[in-house]
């Protein structure tokens, strides 16, 4: 009796617990979301409310001209242009050039192999505030524009990554393949993108994924190139540099809609591939 | 031979009757082939810049001026990174020869730091002071801007790997309990990772705001603390804590999803073992858990101090110049300042504060690097 009574008090526990953890890493977005919904009038009530209320008269009011506004801003709307265009491109580009040399490094045999893998593991640690005003300075010279400035430099972290996630997939793939298509006269290089590669989309989407949305969230890169041509703004830079159409103070429910907007699509992209997100983020890291 | 399949051109048309060292050279040829752009990039983006960046830390190059760049030796480190310790004499009435006190507080008054900090060949600005032994001390720094980010970040760095440790384990060790809605839970635990930094600042910073429209301000006051109007971004002792919290609130739920994956590792006979000689949840947390937890727990450590050193946009987004972060030194020097040669050279510091700690870490925990 005692000890069912103690299993129900654990169990009460135990479900608070998860109910305050999930409070504490929704909580923000929520404010934010809540935020979104205010006019000016409402945001400057004190004390702020858990909910958009009527000033007057405390009744919920909910206001969506912070939406509509947002879709009018110009530069916002440049903005996710600008980072659909600059994500899709470090992610194609590191997918590309990184099954090749992931390959290489999980399937054939060549000297330097183990050199070449330490330098790509090394790689995935590396500062990118390190080279920043190196960079700046290279594309100051060669007169790069913003937009492949940034899909160049984001491969800094997006493709030791992906080679490094890809080569242990296809360390992983039989080598029985790779040898039954030799015996059929197939090229390594056919064996590669005729057999393997169709093999390895598991890998391909995960690390696809997670190179879309680190160069999608990525700012210093983005704020520092972008310096000089404001058109090129990604989006964390328009949302961090956002001001208003004609007001002076910062518009916070107008920056707090944007980043809802911003952040919708991330939240779909990890509901719908949770699992393979979180395979991506632990590859590499968690092999004992 | 299969009829579709088509020789490459630096291949023989019968590879089966080939000599094995043939084959094994136009296969090491292919791999050269192939890891040639992954390779040239890292050089592009990489190695190349950061060579820049080494060699432009010794000189005086600057972005706006045509001068040609100086070969400057150390110099922009010695200012970047010079700092000195003088005693402060107590201030002399020069009528009387007396010590000059308070009259209110009857405490000693001393004299300027200002006038007792070298001026030649750099000058020095005072960084603190403290007493220690009756005598009061004056730090003083050339750059006290940079040397006081470096103290911030490394503070910033200890608390919050440490503070995110802990809440990552815990988060971990429950929702590696089965339950309904794991799943659920883990797409909860995603969603400030998957938020971008840039857009995390600025929430957090309306959160933060310095009246009782800020959340902040609303539970303080709530809690019978402060008067509603603590200007949290703008007040020196909240500014770091501010920063913390925003951190550990982006960064715990990466940290506790790789400690749940090392968690699922762990097998289960274990513990079923340990329940049968009779070992309680905690004795099996420390003689079980977290001695096979280790492993990813450095793992984890050294992705997220490595992470929290470079620290960057929360501090340029909610702070910007009020108080930097070595990285957003770095950029300002950059971007507002145009001196690239001192820019570049704070950006050698970062790298070597990185360095140093990787190290630390290898050696204290014993990553294994096979």
């Amino acid at each position: 009796m005692t000890e069912q009574r103690t299993n129900w008090i654990g169990r009460i526990l135990f479900w608070l617990v998860i109910i305050v953890i999930a409070i504490y890493l929704l909580f923000p977005f929520y404010w934010a979301i809540n935020s979104s919904l205010k006019s000016e009038a409402q945001l400057q009530m004190t004390p702020g409310t858990y909910l958009p209320r009527n000033p007057a008269d405390g009744s919920i009011d909910l206001f969506f001209r912070n939406y509509t506004a947002v879709f009018q801003n110009q530069r916002f709307i440049t903005g996710l242009k600008n980072s659909v265009i600059v994500a899709v491109s470090t992610t194609a580009l590191s997918l590309l050039i990184g099954s090749f040399g992931a390959f290489a490094l999980g399937k054939l045999r060549f000297r330097g192999k183990q050199p070449s893998l330490y330098l790509i593991l090394s790689m995935t640690m590396f500062p990118q505030v390190a080279v920043l005003t190196g960079l700046y300075a290279v594309i100051r010279t060669l007169n790069l524009d913003a937009i492949p400035s940034m899909i160049l430099s984001y491969l800094l972290f997006t493709l030791p990554f992906t080679t490094w996630v890809m080569t242990s997939f296809f360390e992983g793939l039989p080598t029985e393949l790779m040898q039954s298509a030799q015996v059929d006269g197939a090229t390594p290089f056919q064996t590669f993108y005729k057999i393997l590669l169709p093999l390895t989309m598991p890998a391909l989407v995960t690390t696809g994924l997670l190179a879309f949305i680190n160069a999608w969230n990525e700012y210093l890169f983005a704020l520092t190139f972008t310096t000089i041509e404001p058109n090129a703004r990604t989006v964390p830079v328009a949302i961090a540099l956002f001001t208003g159409q004609v007001s002076f103070q910062e518009p916070f429910g107008e920056i707090m809609a944007a980043a809802i907007v911003v952040t919708i699509p991330l939240l779909l992209l990890v509901l719908i591939f949770q699992q393979r997100i979180v395979a991506g983020l632990t590859a590499g890291a968690v092999k004992g | 031979m299969s009829a579709e399949a088509v020789p490459s051109p630096v291949e023989e048309r019968r590879p089966q009757k080939r000599k094995t060292s043939d084959l094994a050279r136009s296969e090491e040829r292919l791999a050269y082939l192939l890891l040639f752009p992954t390779l040239l990039v890292i050089f592009l983006i990489a190695f190349y810049p950061l060579g820049s960046v080494f060699y432009n830390s010794l000189t005086d190059r600057t972005f706006a001026s045509a001068r040609e760049p100086q070969f400057i030796g150390l110099a922009n480190y010695a200012n970047l990174l010079s700092i000195t310790i003088k005693e402060l004499p107590p201030e002399i009435d020069e009528e009387t020869g007396e010590i000059v006190r308070d009259p209110d507080t009857g405490e000693i008054d001393y004299v300027s730091p200002v006038s007792v900090l070298p001026r030649e060949p750099r000058r020095y600005r005072e960084l603190t002071t403290f007493g220690l032994g009756g005598t009061r001390y004056v730090i003083g720094a050339s750059d006290v801007n940079f040397v006081r980010a470096i103290w911030d970040t490394v503070a910033f760095t200890v608390v919050t790997v440490a503070l995110e440790l802990v809440l990552g384990l815990g988060i971990a060790l429950v929702v590696n309990s089965e339950f309904k809605g794991r799943g659920l839970m883990r797409v909860v635990m995603l969603v400030p990772w998957a938020i971008p930094t840039a857009v995390s600042s600025r929430m957090w910073e309306w959160m933060f705001r310095d009246t009782r429209a800020g959340f902040f301000n609303i539970v303080f006051q709530d809690l019978g603390l402060g008067n509603g109007q603590i200007p949290f971004l703008v007040d020196k002792a909240w500014q770091l804590p501010a920063m913390i919290t925003i951190d550990v609130w982006k960064t715990t739920p990466f940290m506790a999803l790789l400690l749940l994956a090392g968690l699922q590792l762990i097998s289960h006979d274990l513990y079923e073992a340990a329940d049968v000689d009779g070992a309680g949840r905690l004795r099996q947390f420390w003689s079980i858990t977290l001695p096979l937890l280790r492993p990813t727990i450095a793992v984890a450590l050294v992705f997220r101090t490595l992470d929290a050193i470079r620290v960057f946009d929360v501090f340029q987004i909610v702070l910007q110049q009020k108080r930097y972060s070595m990285a957003t030194y770095a950029y300002y020097e950059l971007i507002d300042g145009q001196r690239m040669g001192y820019s570049s050279a704070a950006s050698v510091v970062i790298f070597f504060v990185i360095f140093v700690f990787a190290v630390l870490y290898i050696r204290m925990l014993g990553v294994r690097n096979d």
